[in-house]
């Protein structure tokens, strides 16, 4: 080895030591908790792959998989179509087009525990404002987190609106990089604005898009509190992603080593649904 | 000119900060904070309740070389896991309040070191006769008393005199009397059995099991083993069914929290239902429309609540045992004062408080203690004793599950027989 090479790997060593023991040392000790029975202060004992059995042979972990699903899927494109078509909008000259886009950021900007407060006031009695609202409306009164159905589509109605402006800051931020000239030599070949958003303005953000595919596919799978905070996971488990069932079977049921696995197979399905967004972006960019 | 930082100086220094924060991080944990012994508490009522407790603890003279005490607030959100992850690095308190059974579920894991000694002492000095009856007992297990009872945490049933008067409806006294005013409210759009058990609300599932005890029922057998299909569980759940029926329980209340639920008190769609001792200064209406009902008589005529013993505990890792004991003697002495200044949401174990004129004027709560204290059931009966698997069953998903199927309308029977499997996995 060269005296360089020694430098450079010297030089490098205290934050090497420093990400194992921030990164690595949690992960590996969350591994060896996977295979045992273990409590919150006791190891326990080794039970190999007992723990993973149980959790991909138990209904209430594919129930949460469905959900999980669900809420990812209506998360990142419901996100997605909201901030590109407010970024879209914002591009035009609109008047207070900054206090719009400030205003927008507002939902992302906020705690979530002070938004899912809110959202509760909003939906969660009969007395409530939105519930009032649809009974004066004469649809009824729907219980927006008391019945499954409805529960399911509060929770991921809540997740857009947290996720849009994220969105729509990333989208506005590629948008900025397409030049105007493109636009204006395809107006002058006859182009429609259909025609410039889907051969124009999507491909050149495709790049920007599936990074945010990405990050949001990642904060929507282990998204905590957006669902604790508003269902608690029901009703009767209607709501509980797999974050919340991981979170309830170690911290409520006390079941260290079930929930971690539950954890480790939430992580691993996450790492291939990244892998596979990663390779289109470097298709688009190819 | 030559610098005087050479990429040795440079590495030197980098070791050093990389060397001295793995130090740090690694380093061993005691249960003392600058020579102090670490109490850790609870908030345990309103917002002043945190500045009088940790004055009565800084209050605290130790005998001879004894350590003091320091007071440190530990919040409810994620408790277990903040006082798991301390113990498990031995940074955890030498003395704490906490969660109703985490005394029994750490003592399971040897980390609890035991107070008879402080029970000794307190049988000598004749403060164990001050106890209301049974408190000190319930903390018993086979290897010694895992802590000391300081407060008490029942669910009761309470009403509201004006609705029932509008109504026309007598306070019931008997299931079937609940039954029959539910009816006559449900007809005025009022609701009889205020409950909920949404994000972070177990008011729900702990209004089932007092139906339950009401009913000679319960989670557990007598030996402590989950034992949930029974048919005094049954007759209970079947019981609750009926109310259901009789729009006794309003359909969102499955999804509400508990200042959902307090809002609906608040707003005088809730005339009765199963709350903590609390609810009036919850709701800030101490004014005596908020009552507290004399205990239910249930089909079998037996009488039942629902009470936890939050009690304080020392820890095995402390560095003094006998100052972890010193303290624990001195607190339960003393906590007379947080009662007098009317700071503590829970009843007091100790029969001196309760004969307090401060506590005596909270009338609802001395009604509490008067009559439904007699008749209170513990979490885990019908199980003898409290026992570490509790923690995981109370404020359990299984549960909460369970009070959400049948406040739903959902069939009892296989809603209790799905809570037996769920409850038998996580009870070890």
């Amino acid at each position: 080895m060269t005296r360089a090479r020694r430098t450079l790997l010297l030089l490098v060593a205290p934050s090497l030591a420093l990400l194992v023991l921030i990164n690595a040392y949690p992960l590996v000790y969350a591994a060896v908790q996977s295979v045992r029975d273990g409590t919150l202060i006791d190891p326990g004992d080794f039970v190999g792959l007992d723990n993973y059995r149980d959790t991909l042979t138990s209904p209430a972990f594919w129930r949460s998989v469905r959900f999980t699903l669900i809420f990812t899927a209506v998360g990142v494109f419901g996100s997605w179509l909201g901030g590109l078509g407010l970024a879209l909008l914002l591009r035009t000259r609109i008047p207070g087009r900054t206090v719009f886009k400030t205003l927008l950021l507002l939902p992302w900007v906020v705690p979530v525990v002070v938004s899912s407060t809110a959202w509760n006031w909003l939906v969660a009695t009969p007395q409530s404002l939105l519930p009032t609202l649809v009974h004066a409306l004469g649809l009824g009164t729907p219980l927006f987190l008391a019945d499954p159905v409805w529960a399911r589509i509060t929770v991921c109605v809540f997740k857009v609106w947290i996720s849009v402006p994220f969105m729509m800051m990333m989208i506005s931020a590629a948008l900025t990089g397409v030049d105007r000239a493109v636009y204006e030599a395809a107006d002058v070949d006859g182009a429609t604005r259909w025609q410039q958003f889907a051969h124009i303005t999507l491909p050149m953000i495709a790049r920007s898009t599936y990074i945010s595919w990405i990050l949001m596919t990642i904060f929507c799978v282990n998204d905590f509190p957006t669902i604790y905070l508003l269902t608690g996971g029901g009703p009767v488990d209607a709501t509980t992603s797999l974050v919340v069932l991981s979170y309830r079977t170690v911290f409520q049921n006390f079941q260290v080593g079930p929930g971690v696995a539950i954890a480790f197979v939430m992580t691993l399905s996450l790492v291939v649904v990244s892998v596979a967004l990663y390779r289109q972006i470097r298709k688009a960019h190819a | 000119m030559r610098s005087k930082h050479t990429r040795r100086a440079f590495l030197g220094l980098g070791a050093a900060v990389a060397g001295g924060t793995l130090l740090s991080a690694c380093g061993g944990g005691s249960a003392s904070g600058g020579g102090k012994l670490k109490f850790w508490d609870m908030p345990w009522g309103q917002a002043d309740y945190t500045a009088a407790a940790r004055k009565l603890t800084e209050a605290y003279q130790p005998a001879g070389d004894l350590p003091a005490a320091g007071y440190q607030e530990i919040q409810w959100a994620n408790f277990a896991q903040t006082f798991s992850s301390a113990i498990a690095s031995k940074t955890g308190p030498a003395v704490s309040t906490g969660g109703g059974f985490q005394a029994f579920q750490f003592a399971d894991q040897g980390a609890i070191a035991y107070a008879d000694n402080v029970i000794e002492q307190f049988r000598k000095d004749g403060t164990l006769d001050d106890f209301l009856p049974g408190q000190v007992d319930a903390m018993k297990t086979a290897k010694g008393y895992a802590a000391v009872p300081w407060q008490l945490d029942f669910r009761v049933w309470w009403y509201r005199k004006s609705l029932l008067d509008e109504a026309g409806v007598a306070v019931p006294t008997t299931w079937d009397e609940l039954l029959t005013a539910s009816r006559t409210l449900a007809a005025k759009g009022i609701f009889g059995f205020g409950t909920g058990t949404g994000a972070g609300n177990n008011l729900g599932s702990q209004g089932l099991l007092l139906m339950m005890l009401n009913n000679g029922g319960g989670l557990f057998d007598p030996d402590g083993k989950v034992d949930v299909v029974t048919d005094a569980n049954l007759e209970a759940m079947r019981f609750v069914q009926e109310l259901v029926k009789a729009k006794a329980v309003d359909p969102a209340s499955i999804s509400y929290t508990t200042d959902n639920l307090i809002t609906q008190w608040k707003m005088k769609k809730v005339a009765m239902g199963v709350h903590t001792a609390g609810l009036d200064t919850d709701t800030g209406e101490t004014d005596g429309d908020l009552r507290v009902m004399s205990p239910l008589t249930g089909p079998s005529g037996a009488k039942a609540g629902l009470v936890f013993q939050n009690n304080i505990m020392m820890y095995a890792n402390t560095p003094s045992t006998a100052g972890s004991e010193a303290f624990l003697s001195y607190y339960i002495r003393n906590m007379k004062a947080l009662w007098q200044q009317n700071v503590v949401a829970g009843l007091p174990v100790l029969k001196s408080i309760v004969a307090l004129p401060a506590f005596q004027k909270q009338t609802q709560k001395a009604k509490i203690i008067a009559e439904w204290a007699p008749v209170a059931k513990t979490f885990a009966s019908r199980s003898t004793t409290l026992f570490g698997g509790l923690a995981a069953v109370d404020s359990s998903q299984p549960l909460t599950q369970f009070a959400q199927t049948v406040l739903a309308g959902g069939e009892p029977k296989a809603a209790l027989s799905t809570l037996q499997g769920a409850l038998q996995a996580i009870v070890k």
